[in-house]
């Protein structure tokens, strides 16, 4: 049983995985059963996210018996998912209770969290020389100056339209040609993760 | 002719793909009797393989974070490398008290992730290492899911952290909380705008295709090393292509 489950899981994997597949090249001919597996697949997924906030739960559960000022943080992380799980399953996801949990919890704290991320870019880009004291990343600096410059009007000069020519045109020219070579080896990679996947050499499923 | 050029191109497409895998299965059963592959030195996987060996001294731990990226999109290729990087990692440290621990933002690369780890202790025969809590979803929004990241950088004695998924420009709070922990971040996405903010804020970073190498750089089997030659020869194939598209637009042939 040990050595069948692995090569079960193996076969099921790749045959799936080749009609979704074919079903992107030869639509007529398979996307029927194509669109089966990937419904299935989405149930699968939402079934996966109880199963990954059940982790939530026994990850902050375990931290609670420790001990350490950290432990009251998974205190509030478990009572606040346990009272949001309850409020959105008495309201529903729409309800009026939830949205204004989410209102009034969820978007502040994400807004906040932007704005840290903001003065995060910010010190990392002025500290970069010294961590990074190459010639390109001197232009690096040099080109995000220049285009938060353009960006922006200038302390009373106003909106410079050189500036602002210049900001357009290393955004949609250097910037937009770097981005595609970038994109084309992004692409060959997943293509020849995908292959690994689907011939079953990579098998991330236990098989 | 709409409908004829869809399904000429479906055609190309199914012919790319065989393309790709003939190449592969080329590399793979007959790459032996080929020259060695002689892998160009990528600084950030050489400062992570030592890194390695230093925690597994050390006594300390290593951070996978996966990203965000469901892998019934796109952006699930750079997750399975993740979890390539994560069986390495598991591998490596497998002499060590501390295993190595993942965070994720998607619940179906939380259990993938578990499950990685599980078959890694299996076949090593080390299953006592195996604690479904070192794998952990820290949130499923990007910023909740960075937020709920930072705890494990900060508090779990950890001595590098590999990025290696799907993210945004929250990445930037995870490097961030590396360097204040003074642990090595490597990372690499597939995301464009995150490589840059990558650029600006890891210790290493791996821009483009170097992210899909790692299984090649970190000894993952020599179908790891068939993919990358068969990479190679397609990707001069399209630049090749593209100069070609390029000149006969500029001589006025192509509209």
């Amino acid at each position: 049983m040990k050595r069948i489950l692995p090569i079960t899981n193996a076969v099921i994997a790749v045959v799936s995985g080749l009609i979704v597949l074919f079903g992107y090249f030869f639509p007529g001919l398979l996307s029927g059963i194509q669109s089966v597996l990937i419904s299935w697949a989405i149930i699968i997924a939402a079934f996966a996210l109880l199963v990954g906030v059940f982790n939530l739960v026994m990850v902050h559960w375990k931290k609670t018996g420790t001990e350490g000022s950290n432990s009251i943080y998974s205190i509030v992380l478990l009572i606040s998912l346990f009272i949001t799980i309850i409020v959105a399953g008495l309201s529903g996801p729409t309800g009026s209770w939830t949205l204004w949990i989410f209102n009034n919890f969820q978007v502040p704290i994400e807004v906040s969290l932007l704005a840290v991320l903001a003065i995060v870019l910010l010190y990392a880009g002025a500290r970069l020389l010294s961590r990074k004291p190459k010639w390109y990343t001197i232009l690096f600096l040099i080109t995000v100056l220049l285009v938060l410059v353009g960006s922006a009007p200038l302390f009373l000069a106003g909106e410079s339209a050189p500036l602002s020519a210049l900001r357009i045109w290393l955004s949609q020219v250097p910037a937009i040609a770097g981005a595609r070579g970038l994109l084309l080896g992004v692409a060959l990679g997943t293509v020849a993760t995908g292959i690994r996947i689907l011939i079953g050499i990579d098998r991330p499923y236990g098989g | 002719m709409a409908p004829v050029i869809s399904t000429v191109q479906d055609y190309l497409a199914f012919l790319f793909v065989l393309l790709c895998l003939g190449l592969f299965l080329f590399f793979l059963y007959f790459g032996r009797n080929l020259p060695k592959v002689n892998l160009r030195n990528i600084e950030a996987f050489r400062r992570f393989k030592r890194e390695v060996d230093l925690a597994v001294e050390a006594g300390k731990r290593l951070h996978i974070s996966l990203g965000r990226g469901s892998i019934n999109e796109l952006p699930g290729g750079a997750a399975f490398v993740g979890l390539t990087i994560l069986d390495r990692c598991a591998r490596a440290a497998s002499n060590s008290d501390q295993p190595p621990m993942a965070t994720t933002g998607d619940g179906v690369l939380t259990i993938l992730s578990q499950d990685t780890l599980q078959s890694t202790y299996h076949s090593l025969g080390t299953e006592q290492h195996y604690d479904p809590t070192n794998v952990r979803l820290t949130g499923l929004t990007p910023l909740s899911y960075a937020a709920g990241a930072l705890p494990t950088i900060r508090d779990e004695d950890i001595s590098a952290n590999f990025l290696a998924g799907h993210f945004g420009a929250e990445i930037a709070l995870l490097a961030e909380a590396g360097a204040r922990s003074q642990s090595l971040t490597v990372a690499g996405t597939d995301a464009i705008p995150a490589q840059a903010v990558l650029y600006a804020t890891a210790d290493e970073t791996l821009l483009g295709e170097e992210l899909y190498a790692a299984g090649a750089y970190l000894g993952a089997g020599p179908a790891h090393l068939a993919c990358l030659r068969m990479q190679d020869i397609v990707r001069w194939f399209l630049v090749a292509l593209i100069i070609f598209g390029a000149i006969l637009k500029l001589l006025g042939i192509l509209s």
